[in-house]
């Protein structure tokens, strides 16, 4: 009982007139207002990038396919080897084709010619042309 | 009720009408709606019944309670719906830009994955002429800015009275150009248009689709529902094509069909354990015709395979197997001659490896037509090739089987075929005696099963063999690949012309197989080409369309992982092994 008159008082205790539970009221309903604004503004800033992402990932994934259709155009067989025609380029005989295995076979084949560029040029040429010599013996002995 | 009630105030029902008539418009309708009558029936009364009662205040709490309630589902109903678009709205929707005139169709891609077809976005340019300031002005700006755009078009939806579609086709760089003019009443949609960038590259296979999304030819249009299935997946569609074949098969047949004067030519690559179409090209690539599907040829000699594998499988013939061909064979009037004459007794492999047209004709006229039929049926050269592309083409078959026509067949006259079907056929002879159906799906024909027996596996091994000691000391020398094993067998066939068979319009095939050595269910790989109307001499198979063989095979072998052995016959290189290594003991 004595409870219920504590809350009746607290109830109606006004500050100028006014309720003070209803100016707790609006002092809630406004800040909620103002936060569901801010979290709305923030919402939609975000969901326009995001917006803005997926119209650019789409255009990038357009390019994508245009680059992709490009490349094989480009790579088209024909092209490719009209391309290595006139480069002077050509299917490899089978006299000079390995597979993997057979590596350490034509590395161990000797190498006459080596020491030849390296007397007459004396830095850094001889890097290439032992390469170069060693190739062709190897490929023949297959 | 009494005496002085008003007449009109009674009423009972007459006797015979239903009970229900009598009774308040309330009761005829539905519980449901019953129950609401009653409630609003009260709530209107609910003021009077207060009143009688002598309590008019609870009448108002009442429609108070009420109309709070009433208020109070509608602005809950608003914050629901206010809450959930906000937090569960789709936010993106705004910023996206949707093509709604996207194509639903998948990628193309051959069996590794490289792009044979695709769509690619592109603008549609309409004009609305109401809303263009100055027309004449917006006609320059606007040929300035894209110069490939008709006139005629854009001068008639310039001046037109309505919205018009001036080009379709825009690249976004020229929608640019003339979208940066800033004219007003200018408006693009955006497209999709499938690209074959490729060019001429397969596109007798690939064939090609409408603007609409719809397959017209080929691939495109075989297989057109899986595609469009596959495109809503978001998933690309892989064909049995591996582009690395197809180019060096398209690059090898042009080069040897310009080489030799061809009017037109036709390769084909398959996998004969599986079926699957690695390659199929069709020169010139200036027609839209697949010749490989839809065109049919009198293929020669190469037709004496499937006889002699008749007569093997049959048991008719073996290894060991004499037939004379020392003079012409008469069958009635007509005599059957030999175009390598040898005017001896030959043995099976001779009368193969010399193309014996006398052998083959008296093997099929033992055999008879029943057989031979039965065998012809079985390989499927009496029936449209079943694979999925729907150009394939139904072949001319012989309208009796009489022993001239028996003849004829034997040595492949009289019979035209497509070369889809004979590359199926020379599959079946090599991949152990079961006809696979060729398929452009990547993995073969869908429930293809193991294929219906055609020969048995012996027969085919026995093929095998002849045909590379066809290549190694035969007809088809040309094609053999150093240590690749290459065997086949040549055929050259004069065309009809006018009513009657012309040596100056000849065909020459070659149909390979390789490598020939091993096991059946050994990978295997059959190369088939074909050279209609070559202009060298010789017409033959073995010198126009057999050295296209070889070199095919040379290039795509590393692509199928086929390696370089010695076998028999020759070493690793290619170099001969002598013959009196000849471990098989021929008996010649």
């Amino acid at each position: 009982m004595t409870a219920g008159l504590v809350f009746k008082r607290l109830f109606d205790w006004k500050i100028r007139g006014v309720r003070w539970v209803e100016i707790i009221g609006g002092l809630l309903v406004a800040v909620m207002v103002l936060s569901v604004y801010i979290a709305k503004a923030a919402a939609a800033r975000e969901g326009s990038q995001i917006g803005e992402l997926e119209s650019q990932i789409a255009e990038n994934r357009q390019r994508v396919r245009l680059l992709n259709a490009e490349i094989s155009r480009l790579e088209q067989p024909a092209r490719l080897e009209a391309l290595s025609r006139a480069a002077g380029l050509g299917p490899v005989t089978a006299r000079r084709q390995a597979t993997e295995a057979q590596l350490p076979a034509l590395q161990a084949m000797p190498q006459p010619a080596a020491p030849v560029p390296a007397a007459s040029v004396p830095a850094a040429a001889p890097a290439a042309a032992p390469v170069d010599d060693a190739a062709k013996p190897a490929g023949e002995a297959l | 009720m009494s005496v002085q009630d008003q007449r009109a105030h009674f009423h009972r029902p007459a006797p015979g009408i239903p009970a229900s008539q009598g009774r308040p418009f309330g009761a005829t309708l539905s519980p449901w709606l019953r129950l609401f009558a009653g409630g609003v029936w009260w709530i209107e009364h609910a003021f009077e019944r207060a009143r009688a009662d002598g309590r008019p205040e609870e009448d108002t709490r009442v429609r108070i309670f009420l109309v709070m309630v009433v208020f109070s589902v509608v602005f809950s109903g608003l914050a629901i719906g206010a809450i959930h678009s906000a937090l569960f709205a789709d936010r993106g929707a705004a910023g996206r830009s949707a093509n709604p005139n996207a194509l639903e169709r998948a990628d193309l891609v051959d069996r590794n994955g490289a792009l044979l077809a695709t769509n690619i976005g592109y603008y549609s340019l309409y004009i609305h002429p109401a809303e263009v300031w100055d027309r004449r002005q917006a006609m320059v700006d606007i040929r300035r800015a894209v110069p490939r755009l008709s006139a005629n078009r854009l001068r008639t939806a310039m001046f037109g009275d309505r919205r018009a579609l001036v080009a379709q086709g825009l690249t976004p760089n020229e929608r640019r150009a003339i979208h940066d003019l800033a004219l007003g009443g200018v408006e693009f949609e955006a497209e999709d248009l499938r690209a074959y960038p490729l060019g001429t590259s397969a596109r007798h296979l690939i064939g090609a689709s409408d603007t609409g999304g719809i397959g017209t030819s080929g691939v495109e249009l075989a297989f057109n529902d899986e595609i469009r299935a596959a495109g809503a997946a978001g998933r690309d569609f892989p064909i049995s094509i591996d582009l690395r074949v197809q180019g060096v098969l398209e690059n090898e047949l042009a080069a040897a069909a310009i080489a030799n004067g061809s009017k037109g030519a036709v390769g084909i690559v398959t996998n004969v354990l599986t079926g699957e179409v690695l390659g199929m090209a069709s020169y010139p690539a200036t027609t839209t015709k697949n010749q490989a599907v839809s065109a049919v040829y009198e293929m020669g000699s190469v037709f004496k395979t499937f006889t002699i594998a008749a007569a093997v499988d049959t048991g008719r013939a073996d290894m060991n197997t004499m037939i004379d061909a020392s003079e012409a064979f008469m069958v009635g009037k007509r005599a059957i001659k030999d175009f390598h004459a040898t005017n001896r007794v030959l043995s099976l492999e001779e009368v193969y490896l010399h193309s014996s047209n006398i052998g083959t004709s008296r093997l099929a006229i033992g055999m008879g037509g029943n057989t031979m039929r039965d065998y012809f049926t079985r390989f499927g050269l009496l029936a449209a090739a079943p694979i999925e592309l729907k150009e394939s083409a139904r072949p001319i078959r012989p309208r009796e089987w009489s022993d001239t026509t028996l003849a004829s067949l034997s040595f492949g006259y009289g019979i035209s075929i497509t070369p889809a079907q004979m590359s199926a056929a020379m599959g079946a002879l090599t991949n152990g005696g079961r006809y696979i159906p060729l398929s452009l799906r990547k993995g073969g024909a869908l429930n293809r099963g193991e294929g219906r027996r055609v020969v048995s596996e012996q027969t085919s091994q026995t093929m095998l063999e002849l045909m590379r000691r066809n290549v190694v000391r035969g007809s088809g020398s040309h094609a053999d690949a150093a240590g690749l094993r290459v065997g086949g067998k040549t055929g050259s066939a004069n065309k009809l012309v006018n009513g009657r068979y012309d040596a100056s319009h000849a065909v020459g095939t070659f149909a390979a197989v390789f490598p020939a050595d091993g096991p059946v269910g050994t990978q295997r790989y059959s190369i088939l080409i074909l050279m209609d109307e070559p202009q060298t001499w010789p017409r033959t198979g073995g010198f126009v369309a057999a050295p296209a063989v070889g070199n095919i095979a040379n290039r795509i072998a590393p692509f199928l992982g086929v390696e370089r052995r010695a076998d028999a016959y020759s070493t690793a290189l290619g170099d001969k092994v002598p013959s009196f290594q000849d471990v098989e003991g021929d008996g010649r």
